[in-house]
């Protein structure tokens, strides 16, 4: 895998737009999945309802690479993602996901050799309000 | 009224070094098919340890994102007014579903300015080894 | 004198803590180390300069590098612009004997690190290549291993004869000094540090409710 020509190619590419609508029920199910307790998470009711901060990982674009992005599916894990939370999600919102390649780079780990693809992917809202960046590392195991 | 009679916690009170208290989330079989079902996460790898095992795995995995959001309510327990900025988590090995992991977090930098915080974060299982490594940055508000 | 030999920080792609952390850290803990080596993943950090934050901490705080080989993850201790023109620092499939034998070559010492882990440690790859030849020290004690990790690089080090060295292989603040190595001799830099390792005048030590234990 020649990562420098990877790298050339797609960093900074940006592949797809998705649009999520933020409802209420999955909300409270992530948040009391997840052990949250605080109304303002878990109650619809309460005035300052709202999705868990980290609430935007569990969305994924259109597609998870840009078209002709050599990667064997079989092969691909997660190995761990961040969330820049900058302002809230309430129910109702349309949430606009834009993605793009934010670095690749190769290294060697238990799993053998792994190229890393951090897939970035920014979210704003109704009002063009950016309200969380993702940066998800997904792992392709070489060879 | 201050932060800590109304709940929160103020950021005055906070020391590098603290911990925060010990936590032992619910990772049960039927917690993992809610978070699944709340998002879409319902493959055989997170919901059937039989078809976990038979690929290998030692069992059904807990959702990464599940055990991000696990830290995340971690940190709300400790500080329900905590504003999480940043989670960050890196997920080193599998949690496994109907397993006792341990979460743990400790203060590990301190910005009088913007008063905000770093938080060291791991998620163990029971023979102590990180399966999730994680900081996140947290404002306590005035 | 106790050093904790294998530490990551932010120059790290993987890793979160800041060397500022890391000194506070050892304080408020009253962690009972006398300092700590960056070995920063497939890079020298040669920007950074913590001789001040040393002083002020009253900790040594040197710089190394942590190489990737055919034989898995390797700490480089001693590193210099020239040892760093004879390989690329950034490779994954460096010859482990090019690594050892450029480095004592240049004055510097290579360990391969983590030896019983999967893949990435020197045990794996024994059966398939053989034994390398020039390797001295390896780190029987990592803060980070699973299961029965260290235990198999303790058995090679008995095996082979090897000197042995401890580290934490921290990646967050909190994990600075799980583990560490204790050397017979006082060191105030990184060539002191090189001869010692090279001589075998050090032990793999591990941090249990506050007080080191040793390795037999």
């Amino acid at each position: 895998m020649d990562i420098a020509a990877l790298n050339e190619k797609y960093v900074g590419l940006e592949f797809d737009e998705v649009h999520f609508d933020i409802e209420t029920e999955p909300m409270v199910e992530f948040a009391e999945a997840c052990g949250e307790t605080l109304p303002k998470f878990t109650d619809p009711s309460d005035p300052d309802f709202q999705a868990v901060p980290s609430y935007t990982a569990r969305f994924h674009g259109g597609r998870a690479l840009p078209e002709g992005f050599p990667i064997v599916q079989e092969k691909n894990f997660d190995g761990g993602k961040t969330v820049e939370w900058k302002a809230p999600i309430r129910a109702g919102d349309r949430l606009t996901g834009r993605s793009h390649i934010h670095d690749i780079f190769e290294k060697t780990g238990r799993s053998g050799g792994m190229m890393f693809i951090v897939h970035r992917m920014e979210f704003t809202n109704q009002n063009d309000e950016l309200i969380a960046i993702v940066d998800w590392k997904m792992i392709q195991k070489l060879g | 009224m201050n932060m800590s009679d109304a709940g929160g916690k103020a950021y005055e009170d906070v020391e590098f070094g603290e911990e925060l208290p010990e936590h032992i989330p619910d990772v049960s079989m039927s917690a993992v098919k809610r978070f699944g079902e709340a998002t879409g996460m319902t493959f055989w790898r997170f919901t059937d340890h039989e078809k976990a095992r038979a690929a290998g795995l030692p069992g059904a995995m807990v959702q990464g994102i599940m055990s991000q959001g696990i830290l995340v309510s971690m940190i709300h327990r400790w500080a329900p007014n905590a504003v999480v900025h940043r989670i960050d988590t890196i997920f080193r090995a599998p949690v496994i579903v109907d397993s006792r992991p341990v979460c743990r977090g400790v203060v590990t930098d301190l910005n009088d300015e913007a008063r905000s915080l770093e938080i060291d974060l791991t998620l163990c299982n029971e023979a102590g080894e990180t399966r999730v490594l994680g900081t996140a940055s947290v404002e306590l508000p005035a | 004198m106790i050093l904790d030999l294998h530490s990551h920080s932010i120059v790290s792609d993987d890793s979160r803590a800041k060397v500022e952390n890391y000194c506070q850290w050892i304080r408020k803990k009253a962690i009972p180390v006398d300092g700590f080596v960056l070995t920063e993943h497939r890079l020298y950090d040669d920007v950074s300069d913590y001789s001040a934050l040393g002083r002020e901490s009253g900790l040594l705080i040197l710089k190394a590098s942590e190489v990737e080989t055919d034989y898995g993850h390797v700490l480089v201790f001693g590193v210099t612009d020239a040892l760093r023109r004879t390989f690329d620092f950034g490779e994954i499939g460096l010859p482990l004997e090019k690594v050892v034998h450029e480095s004592a070559r240049h004055g510097a010492i290579a360990v391969p690190c983590h030896p019983g882990r999967t893949k990435v440690g020197m045990c794996a790859h024994i059966e398939t290549r053989g034994e390398p030849e020039g390797v001295q020290v390896i780190e029987t004690l990592n803060g980070g291993s699973r299961g029965n990790e260290n235990d198999e690089a303790l058995a090679l080090a008995e095996r082979k004869g090897y000197h042995r060295i401890g580290g934490s292989d921290s990646h967050i603040v909190s994990h600075i000094g799980r583990c560490a190595t204790r050397f017979e001799d006082e060191i105030h830099d990184m060539d002191e540090l090189v001869a010692a390792l090279g001589a075998g005048r050090c032990e793999a030590i591990r941090l249990e409710d506050g007080a080191w234990i040793s390795l037999p």
